[in-house]
């Protein structure tokens, strides 16, 4: 996995860039995965606000909840939510189009050609990936912080001056840019997780489903323990 | 001309070529038959590079391609052709796109490219097919766009991997006639390896045989027709009875 992160660095730097097909790539991590990101990172923030103000209630400290939602849709929830949702989405589909590629002969078919597989496939999709998550990571950010935003106030009726106060009031922008680090660090990985498990696939339609199965675990279990790791360094 | 000497490979512990030697002149079309396994298509990848061997060494007009860097290595492979058992058609491109391909990487606009695609498509027998998607073409169909996206670039070198295997006879009949129009039309040097006969000995100028990672004999279709040797002789009439043992397979009377 490393030879072939090493061999998409290496690509990606000299041309012709693949430009074209890095919009596509976009298009399918980024712009597909809107929906989905939405209706997580909404939720998600409903149940934050919701748990907080009623855990928090019991020693008056409901006041916090535009704190507690802010802060943990920008450091934690929004980038590892956004990973594990572009990991099952776009993750999943480039392990099965690649390993499908690669049991069809396709990417021998690319060589044949005198064209990089690497270049051509592998280089847009770690690019998008890097690109897509932070930008979707704000997205949930956002919306998180409305769900929550409806929870405290059109639900328990907290004042929806008090909530925007003590969101942005203990928010530093330090956690944000952190937040971001991170997301950048799961689409790198994700792509490169999910490509070289497409890539080199083996075994017909039996190794395209192990390989996509074990692109999404191997992703998922990335992210969460990375996720520790980069907290601690990014975000102390 | 195609130079292959002593060429060894194995994976893992499965030692499938042990010092193959083929040598393919300039305009010839060799065929190389095998059963199932023999390391036909590994042989083929050798010589196109897509596999490096453990030992011996490819020639392609005199250069030795096996040591050579993927750079390199991707202006020699401008030199072939080649089309795959399946065809290999990318899937999420339309029938001239994958035509063109070659062109259109190496910088052609895309109208000119297309032109050429359908004038490629037209020379294998296929008209107002090129807007359509891979999915919604016949085997045979699949083949034959295989076949103009490797000529397209107009290469000296042509390799068929199981150029008839997975259609229908009347189909195969077809193809094997647009290989021999492709040798004669186009002056390509070319390999095919199949095991069936019949197309063999329809397109081949020389046939070689490989049993057991090795090339145990090489002849015109007719000496192979004639042949003493008992192995070949047993494959190309298709016996289960014969030195060729059939992995796993206990025959009566064997």
């Amino acid at each position: 996995m490393l030879i072939l992160f090493a061999s998409t660095l290496k690509e990606m730097i000299f041309p012709p860039f693949e430009i074209k097909n890095t919009f596509k790539q976009m298009q399918e991590v980024g712009v597909k995965s809107v929906p989905v990101v939405i209706i997580t990172a909404v939720f998600t923030g409903m149940v934050l606000a919701f748990q907080t103000f009623t855990g928090f209630k019991r020693f008056g400290a409901e006041a916090l909840v535009g704190t507690v939602v802010a802060l943990s849709m920008t450091r934690e929830m929004g980038p590892v939510l956004t990973g594990l949702v572009v990991a099952g989405r776009a993750g999943a589909a480039m392990a099965a189009e690649l390993g499908t590629m690669r049991v069809t002969e396709q990417i021998d078919a690319l060589e044949t050609l005198s064209t990089s597989p690497v270049k051509y496939l592998i280089v847009p999709r770690f690019v998008s990936s890097m690109i897509m998550l932070p930008c979707l990571t704000i997205i949930a950010d956002m919306l998180g912080i409305l769900g929550g935003y409806a929870i405290a106030v059109w639900l328990y009726g907290m004042s929806s001056a008090l909530y925007w106060r003590r969101a942005w009031n203990y928010l530093e922008m330090n956690d944000i840019y952190g937040g971001l680090a991170k997301a950048c660090f799961f689409g790198a990985a994700i792509a490169i997780v999910c490509c070289y498990k497409g890539f080199y696939t083996e075994g017909g339609a039996e190794g395209v489903g192990k390989a996509t199965t074990g692109a999404v675990v191997i992703s998922f279990m990335t992210i969460l323990i990375s996720d520790y790791f980069l907290g601690a360094w990014l975000l102390k | 001309m195609i130079e292959v000497s002593g060429l060894h490979k194995s994976f893992g512990s499965h030692q499938v070529l042990r010092g193959v030697d083929l040598q393919v002149g300039d305009g010839q079309s060799m065929v190389v038959i095998g059963g199932s396994g023999s390391g036909k298509s590994v042989l083929i990848k050798h010589i196109i590079g897509l596999l490096k061997p453990d030992k011996g060494s490819v020639s392609i007009d005199g250069e030795d391609i096996t040591g050579l860097d993927s750079r390199h290595l991707y202006e020699v492979r401008k030199k072939f052709g080649m089309l795959f058992q399946g065809a290999a058609l990318f899937d999420s491109m339309t029938v001239w796109e994958n035509v063109s391909f070659a062109l259109t990487r190496s910088g052609m606009k895309p109208k000119e490219a297309k032109e050429v695609a359908v004038e490629k498509l037209r020379l294998v027998g296929l008209s107002g097919v090129e807007d359509l998607m891979p999915s919604e073409l016949s085997g045979g169909m699949r083949k034959r766009v295989g076949l103009a996206r490797a000529i397209a670039h107009q290469p000296r070198i042509l390799l068929y991997d199981e150029p008839t295997t997975g259609i229908d006879p009347i189909m195969a009949d077809a193809i094997n006639d647009l290989i021999i129009k492709m040798r004669e039309e186009l002056h390509v040097t070319s390999v095919a390896i199949t095991h069936d006969m019949q197309s063999a000995y329809k397109i081949a100028d020389r046939i070689a045989f490989l049993y057991e990672g090795n090339i145990i004999e090489t002849g015109t279709p007719e000496e192979i027709k004639s042949t003493a040797n008992p192995y070949t002789k047993q494959f190309i009439t298709g016996s289960a009875q014969g030195p060729i043992k059939i992995e796993g397979v206990e025959l009566k009377g064997a």
